[in-house]
């Protein structure tokens, strides 16, 4: 089996809030065409890893490297024409403006690029999620949850990253919801050059599409392997998958 | 020009619909300049969080600068125009100079910047223009009459500047990228970061716009209500005062409250008292603290959070 390039690499990354440190050396790494679940508990640190990632907050130290290139302590706002996408928690939608307006700022990094290939995007986009396409002129803030997430990760490819990080994508939907979306994820791997870690809550929809998924515990790396053998593995069980787990999320 | 504006009309039969309507335009002419500066006080708060109080002193020194063009000899129109240019780009220094470097301070604190900047830019006026008043001419002299109804061609030059400006900003927020990527830093910045908009340049971006309407209002006001090194107080008070009534958040609804506070201003004055007109404003702005005191000084935390992370 070749395996493909690394796509996005963490090393011994530490972060924190003021005197907590919530990221204890973590370390992971996501190849092009590969798909990463990163699963824990509430508070984990699984989004102050991402936020970390996309330059949102500063490591305190350890490395981020994007294609082999180090980009940590590089602003958000930069590293978003680098390649690199985040679809926040809670999805951060511009409410007040409308889906079309909010899929074309998702392009801003590529403002001064060719725009047909942001409208070849776009109907990308719109084919991956036709809902969107029926409500381009509505004001984003007045879609249902589920729309808002398809926006967040619309918006998230209109960038055309090379790394996607997407943080509880199932937040909050109907179960049919989460396997669209969960499926467009799927779809968007096996293009084959997308790297994409999903966090997530719902430890079972996401191990079913990922390749490789790691457990985070209180900032660290617990265990990483295939979904499968996380699947089996009894402190995986016993934590993450145990009866009504996946109804926790609100 | 002399003597009290409006001329009451006492020897006119129907003199008190005249007078209401003389006052009425008056009103909407004052009233769009503080819409003017209510609009700054909008876009600078809407992306920073900062309430900017050097916002009535860009009005200010917009006056005076266009005064010395005039002065210099330039035509009053590009006089008019290189003064708003001035301010628009004297604006972004403001903010790259006091606001800026500043990243990671408390909101106080950059108010309290601000503050610096509106008693550097007084004091300054005052040192080069001394305490007299000076005004710019009327856009074009004389008196228009509307079926008795007498009004100054300037009152129209306001709101038509007003106008110009209002949908001139308008369009940009609604019609380009820049507008758009504007819009999206002061609705959701983490996410308007996310997609590579720098809340840095928003910044900038909005004191430059807060600038340019600033500049228009004091510009166009000059000609009917003068100019001096204190009159940025007033117009800053007031366009503030109009600004609270939308929240600090929206640009038509500041507007709208400029040319309210300015009609009942108008009235207020003439038909209450004369001595009631500067304190009618304070009446407005108390009766907005007590009825909605979170709508004036909120300011969200992650608009915060987006300047500091510069
Ligand atoms: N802005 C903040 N300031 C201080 N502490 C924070 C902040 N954000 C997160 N934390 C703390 O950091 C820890 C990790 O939070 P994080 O949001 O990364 O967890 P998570 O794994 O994403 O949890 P969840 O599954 O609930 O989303 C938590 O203990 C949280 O209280
Ligand atoms: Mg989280």
């Amino acid at each position: 089996m070749t395996r493909k390039a690394t796509r996005l690499t963490v090393e011994g990354l530490f972060a924190g809030y003021g005197r907590i440190e919530v990221l204890h050396g973590l370390s992971l790494a996501v190849a092009a065409g590969e798909l990463l679940a990163v699963v824990g508990a509430n508070g984990a640190g699984k989004t102050t890893l991402l936020r970390v990632i996309s330059g949102l907050l500063p490591a305190r130290a350890g490395r981020v490297l994007l294609d082999g290139r180090a980009v940590t302590g590089i602003a958000a706002e930069k590293l978003a024409s680098a390649g690199l996408t985040h679809v926040p928690e809670n999805r951060l939608v511009f409410p007040g403006m409308s889906v079309a307006d909010n899929l074309s700022l998702g392009a801003y990094s590529r403002r001064r690029g060719s725009g047909q290939a942001v409208e070849q995007d776009r109907r990308f986009v719109l084919d991956l999620f036709p809902r969107l396409a029926h409500r381009l002129a509505q004001p984003a803030g007045t879609l249902s949850g589920g729309e808002q997430q398809m926006l967040a990760i619309g918006r998230g490819l209109m960038a055309r990253p090379k790394a996607l990080l997407l943080d509880e994508p199932s937040l909050g939907l109907a179960p049919k919801l989460v396997s669209e979306i969960f499926a467009v994820l799927g779809s968007l791997r096996d293009q084959g050059d997308l790297a994409t870690v999903v966090v997530e809550q719902n430890a079972r929809a996401a191990l079913r599409i990922a390749d490789r998924a790691v457990v985070l515990d209180r900032g660290r790396v617990l265990l990483s392997g295939t979904p499968k053998a996380l699947l089996t593995d009894p402190r995986v069980q016993a934590a993450y998958l145990g009866r009504g787990y996946t109804e926790v999320a609100p | 020009m002399t003597g009290p504006w409006p001329p009451t009309s006492r020897t006119v039969r129907d003199r008190g619909v005249i007078d209401f309507l003389q006052l009425t335009v008056a009103g909407l002419s004052a009233g769009s300049a503080y819409g003017l500066v209510a609009v700054g006080f909008v876009t600078i708060h809407s992306v920073t969080g900062i309430i900017n109080l050097a916002q009535g002193e860009f009005a200010m020194v917009a006056a005076f600068v266009a005064i010395a063009l005039l002065a210099a000899g330039l035509p009053l129109p590009i006089a008019a125009l290189l003064a708003v240019l001035v301010v628009a780009l004297g604006a972004a220094a403001v903010e790259r100079v006091a606001i800026a470097p500043a990243a990671g301070s408390s909101v106080v604190a950059y108010i309290m910047l601000t503050l610096g900047v509106s008693i550097t830019l007084k004091a300054s006026a005052l040192l080069i223009e001394g305490p007299q008043p000076s005004a710019l001419p009327a856009f074009t002299p004389g008196i228009l009459s509307f079926g008795g109804v007498l009004v100054r061609p300037q009152d129209l030059w306001i709101l038509a500047a007003t106008a110009v400006a209002a949908l001139g900003l308008y369009g940009f927020l609604e019609r380009t990228v820049t507008g758009k990527a504007f819009r999206a830093c002061a609705e959701q910045p983490t996410a308007a970061r996310l997609v590579g908009i720098s809340p840095s340049r928003m910044s900038t971006l909005s004191f430059v716009l807060a600038g340019v309407v600033g500049a228009v209002a004091g510009v166009a006001s000059s000609p009917v209500i003068q100019t001096d090194w204190n009159i940025g107080l007033f117009l800053g008070l007031k366009g503030f005062v109009a600004a609270s009534l939308g929240g600090l958040a929206s640009i038509p609804a500041a507007i709208a409250g400029g040319l309210l506070l300015g009609v009942v201003e108008s009235l207020g004055a003439f038909y209450i008292s004369s001595g009631l007109r500067d304190a009618i404003a304070f009446f407005v702005l108390i009766v907005v603290l007590v009825a909605r005191p979170s709508g004036v000084f909120s300011t969200h935390a992650g608009v915060r959070a987006g300047v500091r992370a510069h």
